[in-house]
């Protein structure tokens, strides 16, 4: 059963011909556990589709529905989206995006907080979460005290702090080296494995996605093509068909 | 979590820094109070505190202090005879700037009846009151003299016998109560040079008007020329439970003066001389007021957008609008408290080294905490709106 079901979605921003197909009837089915790569230029859809199905951004008309739930149906939302953000999808940013003025375990149980979790059991389920990315001794540590690696893995914890059915990591390699980048990917995928949240990561860096479920290309609002999971070591760059990047089916 | 007060401690020196300014202002704010009711306080001692019913004043006249009064000091024994009146006395009042202790000090003279007379100082908190019919003075301790001091006024020296506490005049200059024939001495002695020529001046007015200059001569005396006999008001006691009004009328009927109650003149002080600055302190407050309050929201507002991108964070994990409104209002608020809180202990502290008068009445301070405080709302409407128009979108960024 599909973790999360998006049917037909369209967004355009603007109207008559100064009109802008964001998102040209999309679909994607991800199943819980799934590791999906989202790769495409820039201005391609990618984070304009994370932000529809997060109901950031309201879609124009299709249908999403996450965990058998209608979310968004015949151009209304069912949901209320704060609630629905909370309880159901987990963020992962490319600029980490931690409240600067709190630790590194308060960043991760101010999610539990707003999800109605006592404080002190938020902070005794933020270090566990923490201890589980390896960074149980940073706990009291400030983002500016925390190395590019460690704030990223303090925001994979915050993102997973309500135990999110879908993760979404917008670029969450970008500001990182290619080692940290591969670790931090490397932590998503052990996440998907073992928390069984289905995973959507965009990413420009091909290389990063290697072990990936499903990989889906993006251009002027659509999937160009659909394929299955990445090869073990990545995708070779430089190849001009862009069916070639994806899993030789 | 308190979200206010995790963004206050991570940024502490910021924030005492942000306190400090803001606190500074409120100072100002409550400075201003203390000099506005202190002003009144200090206009109105005098008629508070000298212990009589009815003042006796020139025809015509608004009292001794906000014009100048001149009637001549043996009309008490007139005043005293009315009915209802069982005492009156001769008191002058005015203000010198003369050298004291090697500096130039503005004080005000209180010349009354030291035998037994109304007018003098209510309490001497050092010393004792005069009992000399010449001579002795009573200084109030903002002059800087000391019991047993050697005080020189015009030709003579005077012995300071007692000291007062916060005796004032209008403007806040401290007292200095002699007996009458003293006060008029200081006040209207004059060089040898200045009472020739005023001699000269009556004796030609009197053969002006047809007499030899021998009779002239003669006439001088008379003529009054340099008559210093006269005082500013009478201060009158009335008998227990005599109608004020009635006694007012007789003087005014029978002597031809004016008589003003003592509630009369403090309205008249308060509708007079102390109107325009009580006006325009109480301007002063308003505009601070608004001052601080418009400073507050623009450092809350500087403060909230330093913070966007994590109330854009907050919001897109999830938090409700309450959550970010409480961040920013709480804020606010603390802000508010604790710049007040220090702003009272400030003054508290050195209040009683400001050259002025300053009052602090409660109702006053609880009033400007309320306004401080509701300020505090006020000042963070603005941010409050920009923060709930924040998109969540802006933590992920666009692709």
């Amino acid at each position: 059963m599909s973790v999360l079901d998006v049917t037909g979605l369209r967004k355009v921003f603007g109207d008559g011909h100064e009109a802008i197909v964001a998102l040209d009837h999309v679909d994607l089915q991800v199943e819980a556990g799934e590791l999906v790569a989202l790769l495409g230029p820039s201005g391609s859809g990618k984070s304009t589709l994370l932000l529809c199905i997060s109901m950031i951004v309201e879609p124009t008309e299709g249908r999403i529905r996450v965990n058998d739930q209608d979310v968004f149906v015949d151009g209304q939302s069912r949901v209320n989206v704060r609630r629905y953000r909370r309880e159901n999808i987990g963020f992962i940013f490319q600029s980490h995006n931690l409240i600067p003025f709190l630790n590194a375990r308060d960043n991760v149980a101010i999610a539990m907080e707003l999800n109605g979790v006592g404080a002190r059991e938020a902070r005794r389920r933020a270090l566990v979460l923490l201890d589980y990315l390896e960074l149980g001794g940073r706990a009291k540590a400030t983002p500016d005290q925390l190395s590019g690696g460690e704030q990223q893995r303090v925001a994979i914890a915050r993102a997973l702090a309500n135990e999110p059915r879908v993760l979404f990591a917008d670029e969450p390699t970008a500001s990182l080296d290619t080692e940290r980048g591969f670790k931090v990917m490397g932590l998503l995928k052990k996440i998907a494995k073992e928390r069984s949240s289905a995973v959507i990561a965009v990413t420009h860096d091909e290389r990063m996605i290697a072990g990936f479920d499903t990989v889906k290309r993006m251009r002027d609002g659509r999937f160009v093509a659909d394929g299955g999971g990445a090869p073990a070591h990545g995708i070779e760059h430089g190849g001009n068909d862009e069916t070639s990047a994806e899993k030789g089916k | 979590m308190d979200l206010a007060i995790k963004d206050v401690q991570r940024h502490a020196g910021k924030f005492a820094a942000t306190v400090a300014g803001v606190g500074l202002l409120i100072t100002i704010v409550l400075i201003m109070n203390g000099i506005y009711r202190g002003n009144t306080s200090d206009g109105l001692w005098l008629v508070e505190h000298t212990d009589v019913d009815l003042w006796v004043v020139e025809r015509g006249r608004g009292g001794p202090f906000n014009e100048p009064s001149r009637v001549s000091q043996e009309l008490y024994r007139s005043v005293a005879a009315i009915p209802g009146v069982v005492q009156a006395s001769p008191f002058i009042t005015y203000t010198v700037q003369r050298e004291l202790g090697g500096e130039s000090r503005q004080f005000t003279i209180i010349g009354y009846d030291v035998l037994g007379g109304l007018g003098g100082p209510p309490a001497v908190s050092v010393g004792r009151s005069i009992r000399a019919a010449r001579f002795e003075v009573v200084a109030d301790k903002k002059l800087g003299l000391r019991v047993g001091q050697q005080l020189h006024l015009g030709l003579r020296d005077y012995s300071v016998v007692g000291m007062t506490s916060g005796a004032v005049d209008l403007g806040g200059n401290p007292l200095l109560y002699m007996a009458l024939p003293d006060a008029q001495e200081v006040l209207y002695q004059q060089d040898n040079e200045a009472i020739r020529s005023a001699r000269v001046a009556t004796r030609r007015d009197i053969e002006a008007q047809g007499y030899s200059e021998q009779e002239a001569q003669r006439l001088l005396p008379v003529a009054g020329a340099g008559d210093t006999h006269t005082v500013a008001a009478i201060l009158v006691r009335l008998a227990p439970g005599q109608n004020a009004e009635e006694v007012k009328r007789g003087v005014e009927d029978r002597l031809f003066l004016s008589a003003f109650t003592t509630a009369e003149q403090r309205e008249l002080l308060l509708k007079g001389r102390l109107s325009k600055m009580t006006a325009v302190l109480g301007l002063f407050r308003i505009l601070l007021v608004i001052v601080s309050v418009v400073i507050m929201a623009l450092i809350v507002y500087v403060l909230t957008m330093e913070k966007i991108r994590a109330i854009a964070t907050l919001k897109l994990i999830g938090a409700a609008n309450f959550v970010i409104v409480r961040m920013i209002l709480e804020q606010s608020l603390v802000l508010a408290v604790v710049a007040f809180v220090m702003a009272y202990a400030l003054v508290s502290m050195t209040y009683d080294r400001f050259p002025r008068t300053l009052v602090f009445e409660t109702f006053d301070t609880v009033v400007t905490f309320g306004v401080i405080f509701l300020g505090g709302i006020v000042a963070s409407l603005l941010a409050i709106w920009r923060a709930l128009r924040v998109p969540p979108g802006l933590a992920l960024g666009g692709g």
